[in-house]
């Protein structure tokens, strides 16, 4: 664990920097409106969001737990990463200019109670792709074939469920944009943002499928139980998620 | 190997990465080994300044007056309650509860929103650590040596690794 606090720190401080980075060079934009300094803001923007995924959040956990009860291939994780990008980002952008434009007051209020019915939408959502998952792995479990063609339904699923809380991080810089009037700018920096946090968030996938091919020739066909278990820990993440938000105290 | 793996990244999936930036500032005098004074300043990062901003500042002025001021600390800063202020003040390896706030200001300084506050108590130096930082690491607290003022002591910052946030401890000596 000490490793991971070290990490953690250092990947805290990166973001402190480029945190700063990023505000110092969209303000400077308000005097020198160069495409470099907007392609700049947009290279730091995919930067923060491939540093700001890295930290903990439910979206690399679902789909590493996603890939843990599914034999897939890497092209998979990446069409998943991409997938959570262009939800994230367009659920980002959503609630960012509905909270400005329609409510238009008392943003940080109305973001956090918004925020929280979104991230019960996707615990119901995840809950929900855990039971499915349970289904198919248990009624599967005699057909290896089966098992092994999915339908895309539950990667849309396991991407909407990823997705569509939308990062503060990302909802931050569209914000400072707006207030600055730099309106295009905020809305492409969501997009190089997300699509940065896509990426990192298809490497938990990738290191999940890796881990998962390996588990699963050792189990050969008894494959079917990790891909139960991956997808009973869905069900229990989406749980988890759900009494988090729902603000339901758990014993000590 | 694989199920500790997978509970990690159950265990971790409920925290939050850092969304926002705090530069922590104290101002600390001792006497005879006890705290006189204790105040802090927290400067916020200019993004989220600049959003707070266009809520906080009502008249639009660059300035919080000071029925600005009662909105922000009723509204906005007394959640941080909550949270004790990201403040954890350990007296003989035991945390107190809700350390109390007196004094709060707030205001802008170069595009970022500033809150100030005192944090009484007369502590004894030698069995009393401050720690800082966001439980739920929603907020990371920064605390530099540059940042730390100390009348009657010696300052000794370090960082503290809480698991799933990083935090940073301030003992006097």
């Amino acid at each position: 664990m000490e490793f991971y606090a070290k990490a953690l720190h250092i990947l805290v401080g990166w973001q402190y920097e480029l945190n700063r980075y990023i505000s110092t060079t969209i303000r400077s934009l308000s005097d020198d409106s160069s495409l470099s300094t907007s392609l700049l803001v947009l290279g730091i923007a995919f930067t923060y969001g491939l540093i700001h995924a890295v930290g903990p959040g439910h979206g690399k956990a679902l789909v590493a737990l996603y890939f843990t009860s599914n034999k897939s291939d890497y092209k998979k994780a990446f069409k998943m990463g991409y997938m959570i990008s262009v939800i994230h980002a367009i659920s980002a952008l959503i609630f960012t200019f509905g909270i400005f434009f329609i409510l238009k007051t008392m943003f940080r209020q109305n973001f956090n109670e918004l925020s929280d019915i979104a991230m019960q939408i996707s615990a119901v959502m995840i809950i929900l792709v855990g039971v499915y998952l349970i289904y198919e792995a248990y009624s599967g479990r005699k057909h290896k074939e089966k098992r092994e063609k999915r339908s895309s339904k539950s990667e849309i699923a396991v991407a909407f469920s990823a997705g569509v809380v939308p990062c503060p991080g990302v909802m931050t810089i569209v914000l400072f944009c707006i207030a600055l009037g730099q309106y295009t700018l905020g809305i492409l920096a969501a997009v190089a943002m997300s699509i940065g946090m896509g990426l990192t968030i298809s490497l938990a996938g990738i290191f999940s499928i890796a881990l998962n091919k390996k588990a699963g020739s050792f189990l050969d066909d008894k494959g079917y139980i990790l891909e139960i278990l991956g997808a009973s820990l869905v069900f229990i993440l989406g749980l988890f998620l759900l009494l988090a938000t729902l603000n339901v105290k758990m014993p000590n | 190997m694989k199920i500790f793996f997978i509970l990690f990244l159950l265990l971790s999936s409920l925290y939050s990465h850092p969304h926002t930036f705090i530069d922590l500032y104290p101002t600390i005098k001792v006497k005879d080994d006890k705290t006189q004074s204790i105040h802090f300043k927290w400067v916020l990062d200019e993004m989220t300044s600049t959003i707070l901003i266009m809520e906080l500042d009502q008249d639009m002025d660059g300035t919080i007056n000071e029925k600005e001021n009662k909105n922000v600390q009723k509204n906005y800063f007394y959640i941080f309650e909550n949270y004790s202020y990201y403040t954890h003040i350990i007296v003989d390896g035991k945390v107190l509860k809700s350390p109390k706030v007196k004094n709060f200001k707030a205001s802008i300084e170069n595009n970022r929103i500033c809150y100030s506050f005192d944090m009484g108590g007369n502590y004894n130096i030698k069995n009393t650590i401050f720690e800082f930082g966001d439980t739920d690491f929603y907020v990371a607290m920064v605390l530099k040596d540059e940042f730390v003022k100390v009348d009657g002591a010696t300052a000794i910052t370090t960082g503290v690794d809480n698991d799933f946030y990083y935090g940073y401890r301030l003992e006097l000596k």
